[in-house]
């Protein structure tokens, strides 16, 4: 079962997450509230994917995104955000996001994102 | 500073793009038909804001949000108490009395109706405006109108004596709840950015 890092600073966006994950096959492998924290967590846990929000207090998610692949290379992170702008998209992809999710999305979407990278070899 | 009718008009109607963006935007969030319709948009005086703030005694939820980028813009999502444990229960899909006062769960999906207001309503003006304009957290207040009001204002008082302000009402489907949502957007940068569509001033 492919073990997801959940990162986001509202709550109820990581229980939300949490149950679409856990609903689908995944399991939860933990939570983080900031980029920062995100690495600390990453080392900590080694999950196979990230979800990690963009807009965040201290370390924001394309830092949390550069950081954690800095650390491993072959790290898979997925974005989530409400932001739909094309800066903020090419930011995410040119950093080295494997997705961008626009919120509000459809649980699928997400399950097919991560579905998609454990799929790519 | 004084802005021209035409540039009104032409705010009203990007303003008007943009909120109804936010407006799909929340609906989809909440799973219920949520809108949010532009009641007015007008240059107020600073005082004369503040005090109509302060004659609403409500005990309410406030969403302040800062934007950063070259177009300086403050929002304010303002719903009574009661409004956001209605907010709560439809974001956690659960029956509307679930939620019976403000906690942790409350507090976080304000932040978050927050967060999707402001990036929606960023994203329509980024692409009308051709602004840079990115949301910051969002930060949730509990208190009442007035001072939430004041401290949303407070940097732009001390810098000029007036605002521009978009008022809009917001309504959820079987549910009305009475809530104030605010732009505002800094003048001088707003300025720059109408010179640069062209408009008379």
């Amino acid at each position: 079962m492919k073990r997801i890092l959940i990162v986001d600073d509202a709550k109820v966006v990581r229980m939300v997450i949490k149950q679409i994950l856990t609903r689908n096959g995944f399991q939860v492998a933990g939570e983080a509230t900031n980029g920062k924290e995100a690495l600390e967590k990453y080392k900590e846990l080694k999950p196979d994917a990230v979800t990690m929000d963009i807009v965040m207090p201290e370390v924001d998610g394309i830092q949390g995104l550069k950081d954690i692949l800095a650390f491993d290379k072959n790290a898979k992170v997925i974005m989530i955000s409400a932001i739909d702008q094309r800066d903020a998209l090419q930011e995410a992809l040119l950093s080295g996001a494997s997705d961008f999710l626009v919120k509000p999305f459809e649980d699928d979407r997400m399950v097919s994102a991560l579905n998609s990278i454990f799929n790519k070899k | 500073m004084v802005i021209s009718p035409e540039r009104l008009r032409m705010l009203e109607v990007i303003m008007k793009l943009s909120i109804d963006n936010a407006s799909r935007a929340l609906s989809k969030t909440l799973r219920t038909g949520a809108k949010i319709t532009l009641s007015k948009i007008y240059m107020a005086d600073f005082n004369e804001a503040t005090e109509k703030m302060n004659n609403d005694t409500r005990e309410m939820t406030g969403i302040i949000v800062n934007f950063k980028g070259n177009l300086g813009c403050k929002m304010l999502f303002m719903l009574p108490l009661e409004g956001s444990t209605i907010l709560t229960d439809y974001y956690l899909r659960q029956p509307v009395g679930t939620t019976k006062e403000f906690d942790d769960d409350t507090k976080s999906v304000a932040q978050e109706l927050g967060n999707i207001l402001a990036s929606h309503i960023s994203n329509s003006l980024v692409s009308d405006f051709n602004a840079k304009l990115l949301p910051e957290p969002p930060q949730v207040h509990n208190d009442f109108a007035g001072i939430i009001f004041s401290s949303l204002v407070m940097e732009q008082g001390i810098l000029c004596d007036q605002l521009l302000l978009i008022e809009t009402i917001f309504e959820i489907c079987r549910t009305e709840i009475s809530c104030y949502l605010f732009l505002l957007p800094e003048l001088a940068s707003l300025e720059k950015l109408l010179d640069a569509m062209g408009t008379r001033k």
